[in-house]
């Protein structure tokens, strides 16, 4: 009896192997459980984790969980848009090219500056002058708008700095400095600014907003406003306002050390020099030295008819 | 009211006819095998919405909303709806050779959009005609993978080499008798130098290169090959060269001038005016000294 107590338990030899196998088999399999864990783990923390460029300029991992959202001030934000307004966009010199025998008044131009800069009816960045110089020339269209000087008049008066001249030839106005004293208006011989006399045009819906140097939105009562060469386009890589909204072709625009305009309409880029020598390109009241950035090529070969009522207010003017 | 309908009759009767003597000068002439391409981009909702943005930035302008009739009637030819009859009668080999190829106010759109964006302004097109039924391409796009560019520049003659091949499973093909264009990135847009041309037996073209044309401050120019082919498609290639004029130009706020702030105006200026301020101070302390002078020997 004992004898047949004792023998189960009694191992074998087998049996003992045969355990050790289910041990050596169960640890093995824990083990690789542990292992894949600790490693799921391990890959999921990296996840977790995100690469951040501090200030200094050092690249380091942080917990994604500990990250908190830096909101920037409104003041913040402001000094930003002036500091990055000041500075421009370097290597670069904005140049306009202006074809006249392509205008045919469609002020298309107008509009579409008009509604990104938030302006009046009444006022305009850029506007088709009908122009006749003599009762025997022919009449044609002229869009004006400010020149960009590189030795800007505007700039030279302004008492406090707020409109200014950068690197990229971008003659800018910061109106959060602009005391609305109007002696850039005075002294610009292209007659491209104008004061905000009235409450401007979407002042209530744009009160909220931070002012943008270079888009000059939100427009303020009793500061000057002028064309921008839309500043805030060129930095996202597109055209200006005007530029692209032209459907006769009219305005080439580009970057003279990249020495290369490219049109508006047709979106075709040619040399810069090369288009003003074969069209003969001029500026805009050169003796006055104030070195305009815009060009324009004469209107010869005109396509179209000079419309019929700007015909009659033009010879009502010239006699 | 009789005379007034009679009026009104007569002068759709002149309209009319004048368009169609319109129709007839603006007859375009397009070669029968341009005529007949199809698309191999299947005209979807997705691929009709991605060529309204495109319609909408660079065409809507002159043709206004397709339906509605308010195409710049200013330009002669009057641009058509492209909702029209006119236009849906053509066929996509048609609208793309006019899109492609452009005539008198119509710009050519060849170097501004590559050829799906074209065919996706046609899916857009063909959106508002119910009853077109596309005709896919048996095109494979997935070949343009294959087309491999070999670029290199000579500076002795100013010559680009372009040597176009595609590597078959079978070996190596050469890309013969295909149109080369090639151009020079900038900032708005592509520059194309020389003329375009067409790639002899070894699958080569060369392209005269400006020897002024800038590059950045080292002299690099990103240089972009398109080539065109019946079987490959139209596969571009953009690489970096060495071969522009460097380029850096100073800011143009550098030079002193008459800014508005002392930091930038010229020295002589500010020379002159401190010294002129000086003087006048001086001379001030100077009156003010010999007026004292004169009080004293007066009180003498």
């Amino acid at each position: 009896m004992s004898e047949q107590e004792e023998k189960p338990k009694k191992k074998t030899r087998r049996e003992f192997l045969q355990e050790l196998g289910y041990v050596g088999v169960g640890a093995l399999i824990g083990g690789s459980a542990i292992f894949a864990g600790v490693n799921y783990d391990k890959r999921k923390k990296q996840v977790d984790r995100i690469k951040v460029l501090t200030a200094e300029n050092e690249l380091i991992e942080i917990d994604k969980n500990g990250v908190t959202k830096v909101v920037k001030s409104k003041k913040e934000i402001l000094t930003y848009l002036q500091k990055e307004g000041r500075e421009g966009i370097p290597g670069k010199r904005w140049v306009m090219v202006l074809d006249l025998s392509k205008c045919k008044n469609a002020q298309r131009c107008m509009a579409a500056c008009q509604s990104s800069h938030h302006l009046r009816p009444e006022q305009s960045h850029i506007n088709t002058l009908k122009m006749q110089e003599s009762i025997n020339t022919p009449p044609y269209y002229l869009p004006k708008q400010c020149q960009h000087c590189d030795n800007p008049p505007c700039v030279a008066v302004c008492p406090v700095d707020a409109t200014y001249k950068r690197p990229d030839g971008i003659v800018l106005i910061d109106n959060e400095r602009c005391i609305g004293c109007r002696f850039c208006i005075a002294a610009c011989p292209y007659s491209a600014r104008t004061l905000n006399w009235t409450k401007p045009l979407h002042d209530d819906e744009d009160k909220d907003k931070t002012y943008n140097v270079e888009l000059n939105v939100p427009q303020r009562k009793g500061t000057i406003t002028k064309c921008l060469f839309s500043a805030d386009r060129l930095r996202d890589g597109k055209l200006p306002y005007c530029v692209s909204a032209c459907p006769n072709g009219v305005f080439y625009f580009g970057d003279e050390n990249e020495d290369a305009v490219t049109n508006g309409t047709t979106k075709v880029t040619v040399r810069f020099k090369k288009l003003l020598a074969d069209n003969g390109g001029y500026q805009l009241m050169p003796e006055l030295g104030t070195k305009p950035r815009i060009y324009y090529l004469p209107p010869k070969g005109k396509t179209y008819p000079f419309q019929e009522k700007d015909k009659a207010l033009l010879d009502k003017e010239l006699e | 009211m009789f005379k007034k309908n009679i009026g009104i009759k007569i002068s759709t009767i002149i309209l009319v006819s004048l368009f169609s003597l319109q129709a007839f000068a603006q007859a375009w002439t397009i070669p029968a095998e341009l005529k007949a391409k199809t698309s191999y981009i299947p005209f979807t909702s997705s691929t009709s919405k991605e060529g309204e943005d495109t319609y909408t930035k660079n065409c809507m302008s002159c043709h206004g909303n397709p339906g509605k009739g308010n195409s710049m009637k200013a330009l002669n030819p009057i641009p058509p709806d492209l909702a029209g009859k006119v236009t849906q009668q053509r066929t996509d080999g048609d609208l793309f050779y006019i899109i492609t190829t452009g005539r008198g106010v119509m710009p050519s759109f060849k170097d501004v959009f590559p050829e799906q964006e074209r065919w996706k302004l046609i899916s857009y097109i063909r959106s508002f005609n119910r009853q077109y039924v596309q005709v896919l391409s048996t095109f494979n796009p997935q070949k343009a993978k294959l087309v491999k560019f070999d670029i290199t520049y000579n500076a002795v003659n100013h010559l680009v080499r372009v040597a176009v091949k595609a590597t078959e499973k079978t070996g190596m093909v050469v890309l013969k008798n295909d149109s080369v264009d090639i151009y020079a990135k900038r900032y708005f847009g592509r520059l194309q130098f020389d003329n375009g041309m067409i790639t002899d037996k070894d699958g080569i073209a060369y392209f005269k290169f400006p020897t002024d044309l800038p590059g950045d401050k080292a002299g690099n120019v990103e240089v972009i090959a398109r080539v065109t082919d019946d079987n490959y498609g139209e596969v571009t290639y953009q690489t970096r060269m060495k071969i522009g004029v460097p380029t850096d130009k100073p800011g143009l706020t550098e030079q002193r001038a008459i800014w508005n702030v002392v930091s930038k105006s010229p020295i002589w200026l500010v020379v002159v005016f401190t010294s002129g301020i000086l003087f006048l101070g001086l001379f001030l302390l100077y009156i003010g000294f010999s007026l004292w002078k004169i009080r004293k020997i007066g009180t003498l």
